[in-house]
């Protein structure tokens, strides 16, 4: 009991301390100093509609691949620490009918809306991360569903492999022509799309590392459901 | 006013009143199945009602048919999914032995189990019969 007070008493000052610190900061008024630049010149410096995927992948870019990183890492990580030669699925009961229908017909259409997402990442709202992770729930909608079903891991771990390679890539011949890692190397040198801003085929290589980091999230987070819902055997 | 958007108005304040009605479902019922029925039901006829209504109001107001579309896609996959969500929630709390309301008087479910496992029974004495059968032939 004293210690529950102990903690509340301890977070409502921290809460006060904070609230103070926050005070200093004007709701609603314009303090944008780089921001500013972003919402100006997004359009023309990389064609893309979409302020805040512009940011995260051209103007910010090394972020974004930290963030693979960290989720490859995050991926590897589970991996390394369920590895067993033998392991098989928990689940002793298959799900209703209703359940395993249903996700066998929702199954293309949760598919598509990912990849509907991070195609589009540079027109509306989302990007890779969100739509790698719609993938990601289609595939764990099959694992809840079937308890035999499991994902081809011949082709998923590869892929993923490759779509990380291939951010790099295009990363590195943004430094073979522009002169920095990840230069908007079909934007500003190229010039693709430039007549059709605001339509599909622009936005320079946001589109492509979109889709790369879409696959490479879909299967990186479908990995990890894979090694985490698994059960060694018997003296496996 | 259009009479678009007249009828999206409509349409939107039904289906707030059937969220309401829910979320009064939701205070009033007394067990889980209840509560499970009127929270799906209502829930999901106000989300289409509500989804429907803006896609219409925005004719009328906006004068964009692109709404239509988006809206419609999105009333008919809640439409696919909220029963099969309802269901498999369902079923957990049954399995998971959720009592029913004391005041309910079948419980067919359960009938059927208590059955079928006695079929099983049957069955295997059956079996048995067999096996030894051919052991003393």
């Amino acid at each position: 009991m004293v210690k529950r007070i102990l903690a509340i008493v301890f977070i409502l000052i921290i809460g006060f301390w904070m609230a103070k610190a926050l005070d200093q900061i004007p709701f609603g008024q314009d303090r944008m100093l780089v921001g500013k630049y972003y919402l100006e010149h997004v359009t023309e410096d990389t064609g893309a509609i979409n302020a805040v995927t512009a940011v995260v992948v051209n103007y910010r870019g090394f972020d974004t691949l930290g963030e693979v990183t960290v989720l490859f890492i995050a991926s590897t990580g589970v991996a390394a620490l369920l590895w067993r030669k033998k392991r098989k699925r928990t689940a002793k009961t298959e799900g209703s009918i209703v359940l395993t229908t249903g996700a066998r017909l929702l199954l293309p259409f949760i598919m598509l809306f990912g990849a509907y997402i991070f195609i589009h990442g540079h027109l509306t709202p989302g990007g890779g991360f969100p739509g790698g992770a719609t993938i990601a729930t289609a595939f764990l909608f099959f694992y809840l569903a079937f308890t035999v079903y499991e994902i081809d891991h011949k082709i998923f771990e590869p892929l993923e492999g490759f779509a990380g390679l291939g951010y790099v890539t295009v990363g590195l011949i943004g430094l073979a022509i522009g002169g920095y890692f990840l230069f908007d190397w079909i934007w500003q040198t190229w010039g693709i799309g430039r007549e059709n801003v605001g339509r599909l085929l622009s936005a320079g290589f946001i589109p492509i590392i979109y889709t790369l980091i879409g696959i490479k999230v879909g299967t990186e987070l479908t990995g990890i459901v894979d090694n985490m819902i698994k059960e060694p055997e018997e003296g496996g | 006013m259009s009479i678009a958007s007249l009828i999206g108005q409509v349409l939107v304040l039904i289906g707030a009143f059937f969220y309401v009605v829910s979320a009064l479902g939701l205070i009033r019922m007394p067990d889980v199945y209840n509560r499970m029925q009127t929270a799906t039901k209502s829930a999901t006829l106000g989300s289409l009602g509500v989804i429907i209504g803006a896609g219409i109001w925005a004719i009328g107001e906006v004068g964009s048919y692109s709404w239509i579309p988006k809206t419609l896609v999105i009333a008919i996959f809640l439409l696919l999914t909220n029963p099969i969500s309802a269901h498999a929630l369902i079923r957990a709390a049954y399995r998971s032995g959720v009592p029913l309301w004391e005041g309910s008087v079948v419980d067919k479910y359960k009938e059927a189990e208590k059955s079928l496992e006695r079929v099983e029974g049957i069955k295997g004495n059956l079996e048995e019969a067999l096996e030894e059968g051919e052991k003393d032939e």
